[in-house]
């Protein structure tokens, strides 16, 4: 919202810069967006190059058609010679002059200098050029020629109107309707500064009738209060200057006396208004009902809205007239000729008319403050002060009252401890000042009783009674609400202190401490760590998570797996042209529970994506793994799916699921991406967190690997092409007996004597034992048993 | 013909070896060879004179391994630096000699979100791991967000079905946390947050937070300043101050936007900070008494504060980023940096 600054000096008296009021409301009370400055330049005098002037005459210029050359009393004992482009005045009119060396708010300097040979003393000035609209409609009249109450030749026009405004640009939090208004904040800061607040403006004139119209409430709920106000021989034209710079400074554009003086209301009491053209109302009444299903009207701008039952309407004796509290409608507002007026203050209820405004996506100066919650008693409030300029502005009678509603609100009495005042906060705050500050708020406090026996907090505390303002209803219903007053106004003198402990915990978890480890074994493999999108457009699982509503097809998915991303990561990076790429990325995924509505079970993976193929991902893996002292197997895989051909990752553990004996579940994959995927040879690795983390051993217990030198001994054997070396291994593995120690292949060898659809694969054995020397005789033993296993198992022979 | 005197070999060979090693010019290399090797020398005396096939075979060995040791003080001499008294360029990349290792890096969300977690480990936090997908109930109903506010609409959050959605904070972390135990808790928990934000330079509609709790008896706002600075300095340096502007929260009450003053100009005002000399840091407050009914904590007995920060603010603000979906595009010539 836009405040005025010189508005809201007419409530409280400003004497700060402007710079601190800002930073101090901005911690107090709202935020302060920007202070910002609309009309004329006031530094160095500059105002005073602005006045009034009385037309002495006005002819043709002698050498120019379209310009007049005028004589205008300017104050001083000579008439000034000015020339002007526009012709809707003449002699007598009294106008607006910038005199030579003034500063317009565009930055242009305004010299004497000559039109087609005459000489221009000064420019007579259009309201454009004033900042006062946005209307080329020729220069600004401040009084027609023999007006009694025209201004005097020489005053300063800054007098008459603000000819230029500060204004602090503020944004409000949804609690605080009560600031989407200059008298609210002003109210705040009165309280901030100490400073007298005004009483709130409008005197209401003498009732000249007493004309009803008849106002039906059908929905109490949705329109607690309504006011309707009628008024007579009302002469709608443009409204004075002064009314004018205001609506301006408030962001708003003037368009006649009438709708400006209840867009000025609406911001000096946070209360919106809507005039209608009472002449054009049916029956001349007024029905606050909800909508029937694809009712419709077109609101004011001509655009047609169609309504359901959930949409409250004000209505005419014939139909919708106003969308209640957003948008009048285009039938029935004021115009021109508009003569008689009925002048709505009334208060809506909030949440549905905030979900009508949404689901019309029709959003107005008003509706933005309903939403939020105004004060039923405001309206009263705003309905005096409309009364009072529509009479004095628009020369109206007001020939009628009616206030419709069954009983306003009253205030709420909230017992407050000034001491748990002082605990919430952290600062000491005397009751006295507490009690001060409230008062300034516009609380009403008074000693309140000790508390009773059945108090919580324990009996005996001296409490205040605290008695809320209307406007602060929504808002504040509970102690700890009346303490956040408090305490707004005290942030700057609150000190930094640390909570004392009594007892201290805090390490990650063991999941935690692991997911540390993994990311720094993958960084000390070169793999640079990548964040990617957890919604994505395909998944692999056709029962993975999908939103309804997405932000756009290519984030409909929640994902079941994290390589996706990287792979289009990877492409990102090829196409740039960067070498090298290899990346990891740690995070959820989302696995669909088994019955629908569940939520799903989040489970941490890490995957990667290497360029160089295959066995640079496998490399990768088996340094993971054994970082982690993981004892996993490579599982051949030929269909990977998308993910082309590679291995699973099995533990060795029993199969929690029953599954094939001496097989955990799969804790992962790892492959070679099809080469339609990628260019070039991609590796990739995806591998379920938990799983892993399940098999790293617990607790490490020392083993004598010292004291009793092993024995090393290498067998190589040939077998069929199919066999896999890592079922070779742990084939070895199991029948190597705990006196085995390392068990590695260290060279796979195909050609040469090694007979065509078969291999010869080299493993290196080591034996020791804990406690003796193991004699090569031990040895020999263990590798028969291996070698038997091995031509029992895969038909291996030893290779000579 | 004068019989040859016996030769230790063993004894030849290590002092050819050792005066080739010795060698620091290509003279010295030169007057060894000659000594050992030349054609006056023992050894090739002695096997012309050979006769056996061990004595051969043992003289050979002793030749080849002199030789060897004479063509790498050759080599080692030829890739020495001149003038600095190198026996090879050592400011030669390791690549060229097949001794590379790729370097890897951990991504600046990761590495601010571990500086975070440290700072509060230091202070006694645990970090509790929340989940992603959640119920209104978790993440609206225990907030005490009221029927109306708008982050309970369509248009602001991603809702699977009316009852489940992902996250918008990780508040509901919080809630779970409470509903498990009993104060004191002194907890942060962070992860990834959804919104449906439109996507620009500091918005995307994917984001990390951090967040924290902190319930025990006697916490007071000024712990929560206190906390906060003690972070805020460990991220942007020990000159840094926090000050508090009143907001609106619906899971705090006392709610407050924490500022710290800005690093990059000392609070003087510069573009970053928007010629405010403070930066906005996210929310915080005190635990509205309403999570407190919530969970069945005594607010008689039990105060707790609250505060919630953006990762990717952070890393922005230090790093200099100057848009947020740099940080989402893993681009290998950005993440090297860090
Ligand atoms: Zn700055």
């Amino acid at each position: 919202m836009k405040v005025p600054v010189d508005w809201l000096r007419d409530y409280v008296p400003l004497e700060m810069p402007l710079d601190e009021l800002a930073h101090r409301l901005a911690v107090t009370s709202c935020e302060v967006e920007r202070v910002s400055r609309r009309g004329i330049p006031w530094e160095n005098g500059n105002h005073d190059l602005f006045v009034v002037g009385h037309v002495l005459s006005a002819e043709k210029h002698p050498n120019a058609d379209r310009l007049q050359l005028c004589k205008v009393d300017v104050g001083e004992t000579e008439p000034a010679q000015i020339v002007c482009g526009a012709w809707n005045f003449g002699a007598g009119a009294t106008v607006a002059v910038a005199r030579p060396g003034a500063t317009m708010p565009d930055g242009l300097v305004l010299e004497r200098r000559k039109l087609r040979g005459e000489v221009s003393e000064g420019m007579i000035l259009s309201e454009r050029e004033l900042e006062l609209s946005q209307d080329h409609d020729g220069i600004m009249v401040l009084a027609a020629p023999g007006a009694a109450d025209a201004p005097r030749p020489g005053t300063p026009l800054a007098e008459l109107f603000a000819l230029s405004e500060d204004i602090l640009e503020v944004e409000v939090t949804g609690n605080r309707p009560d600031l989407l208004s200059v008298y609210g904040i002003a109210r705040e800061v009165a309280a901030l500064y100490g400073l007298p607040l005004a009483p709130p403006p409008g005197v209401a004139p003498s009732l000249s009738g007493d004309e009803k119209i008849a106002i039906d409430i059908q929905d109490a709920v949705g329109c607690p209060r309504y006011i309707g106000r009628v008024f007579r021989d009302v002469k709608v034209g443009p409204s004075p200057a002064w009314l004018k710079a205001r609506v301006l400074g408030a962001g708003m554009r003037p368009i006649s006396n009438i709708v400006d003086i209840t867009n000025y209301v609406m911001v000096a009491f946070g209360s919106p208004l809507h005039a209608f053209d009472l002449d054009r109302l049916a029956e001349q009444r007024i029905v606050v009902r909800r909508a029937g299903a694809g009712e419709k009207m077109e609101i004011l701008g001509g655009v047609e809205y169609t309504f359901d039952a959930r949409d409250l309407l004000i209505c005419d004796g014939a139909g919708p007239v106003a969308i209640a509290g957003i948008k009048g409608g285009e039938a029935t507002g004021v115009t021109e000729t508009t003569t008689n007026v009925l002048l709505e203050a009334a208060n809506f209820e909030p949440h549905e008319l905030l979900a009508t405004s949404e689901r019309l996506r029709l959003r107005t100066d008003g509706s933005n403050r309903w939403e939020k919650g105004v004060d039923p008693h405001a309206a009263g409030r705003a309905a005096t002060l409309a009364t009072q300029l529509i009479v004095e502005l628009a020369g109206a009678r007001w020939t009628g009252d009616n206030d419709v509603h069954q009983g306003l609100p009253g205030r709420e009495v909230i017992a407050l401890r000034p001491a748990r005042t002082d605990a919430i906060i952290g600062v000491v705050t005397p009751p006295a000042q507490q009690t001060a500050l409230l008062t300034s708020l516009g609380f009403d406090v008074a000693e309140g009783a000790l508390t009773g026996p059945d108090f919580p907090g324990g009996a005996g505390q001296p409490t205040l009674s605290v008695t809320v303002p209307t406007w602060r209803a929504r808002d504040i219903a509970r102690e700890i609400d009346v303490v956040e007053e408090i305490a707004r106004f005290q942030l700057d003198a609150l000190p930094a202190t640390l909570p004392a402990r009594r007892e201290l915990f805090g390490t990650l978890t063991e999941a935690q401490r692991l997911r540390r480890r993994v990311e720094d074994v993958l960084v000390g493999a070169g793999l640079a760590e990548a964040y990617t999108g957890t919604l994505t457009g395909h998944d692999p699982d056709p029962r993975a998570l999908r939103l309804p509503d997405p932000l756009g097809g290519d984030q409909e998915v929640m994902r079941t797996r994290l390589l996706n991303g990287l792979v289009e990561s990877a492409e990102r990076n090829i196409n740039v042209g960067t070498a090298g790429v290899a990346l990891f990325e740690i995070a959820r995924v989302y696995l669909p529970a088994p019955a629908d509505g569940d939520l799903p079970d989040e489970r941490w993976h890490v995957a990667g994506i290497v360029e160089g193929g295959y066995f640079r991902a496998k490399a990768v893996v088996e340094l993971l793994l054994s970082a982690f002292r993981a004892d996993w197997a490579f599982e051949p895989a030929a269909d990977l799916g998308d993910l082309g051909q590679g291995a699973r990752l099995r533990g060795r553990g029993a199969a929690a699921d029953g599954g094939p004996a001496g097989g955990g579940p799969v804790g992962g994959t790892v492959s070679l991406l099809p080469a339609a995927t990628l260019d070039g040879a991609w590796g990739t690795f995806e591998i379920d967190l938990p799983l892993l983390f399940a098999a790293v051993p617990g607790h490490t217990t020392y083993e004598d690997v010292v004291t009793f030198p092993s024995v090393k001994n290498d067998i190589a054997v040939v077998v069929d092409e199919g066999v896999a070396s890592g079922d070779l291994l742990a084939a070895v593995r199991e029948a190597g007996g705990p006196e085995l120690g390392e068990a590695a292949v260290f060279d796979v060898y195909r050609g040469g004597q090694v007979s065509q659809g078969a291999k010869s694969v080299a493993i290196s054995l080591s034996f020791r034992s804990p406690e003796r020397t193991l004699a090569d005789e031990d040895a020999a033993v263990h590798r028969a048993r291996i070698l038997k296993t091995l031509a029992e198992r895969f038909g291996a022979t030893l290779r000579g | 013909m004068v019989p040859l005197a016996p030769v230790n070999w063993d004894a030849y060979q290590a002092d050819g070896v050792a005066a080739l090693a010795a060698a620091t010019d290509a003279d010295a290399v030169e007057e060894a060879r000659v000594r050992f090797l030349g054609r006056k020398a023992a050894l090739p005396l002695a096997l012309r004179e050979v006769r056996d096939r061990e004595t051969g075979m043992l003289l050979n060995t002793v030749r080849k391994a002199i030789e060897e040791a004479a063509a790498e003080a050759e080599l080692r001499l030829a890739a020495a630096v001149a003038g600095r008294g190198l026996d090879f360029d050592p400011t030669e990349p390791a690549s060229l000699h097949g001794g590379a290792l790729p370097a890897g890096s951990l991504h600046p969300i990761t590495q601010t979100r571990r500086e975070i977690e440290d700072v509060f480990l230091g202070l006694g936090y645990e970090v509790i791991d929340g989940r992603e997908v959640e119920t209104t109930r978790y993440n609206f109903d225990a907030l005490n967000f009221p029927d109306w506010h708008p982050a309970r609409s369509p248009l602001a959050s991603l809702f699977f079905d009316r009852d489940r959605l992902l996250r918008t904070e990780t508040s509901p972390s919080q809630i779970r946390t409470m509903e498990t135990r009993k104060p004191p808790i002194y907890m942060v928990s962070h992860g990834r947050v959804y919104r449906r934000d439109a996507t620009d330079a500091t918005h995307y509609p994917v984001f990390h937070q951090i967040e924290g709790l902190a319930i025990d008896r006697g916490l007071t706002l000024a712990d929560l300043k206190g906390t906060l600075l003690h972070l805020m300095r460990a991220l942007f340096g020990p000159q840094r101050e926090v000050r508090f502007r009143t907001h609106y929260f619906p899971f705090t009450e006392p709610s407050m936007e924490p500022d710290v003053s800005c690093f990059l100009c000392d609070g003087k005002g510069c573009r970053v900070c928007k010629h405010s000399g403070w930066i906005e840091m996210g929310g915080s407050g005190m635990v509205d008494p309403k999570l407190f009914e919530f969970v069945g904590y005594d607010p008689e007995e039990y105060t707790g504060f609250a505060f919630g920060l953006g990762i990717e603010r952070i890393v922005q603000l230090r790093h200099g980023v100057p848009d947020i979906r740099l940080l989402w595009h893993n681009d290998l010539r950005v993440l090297r940096q860090f």
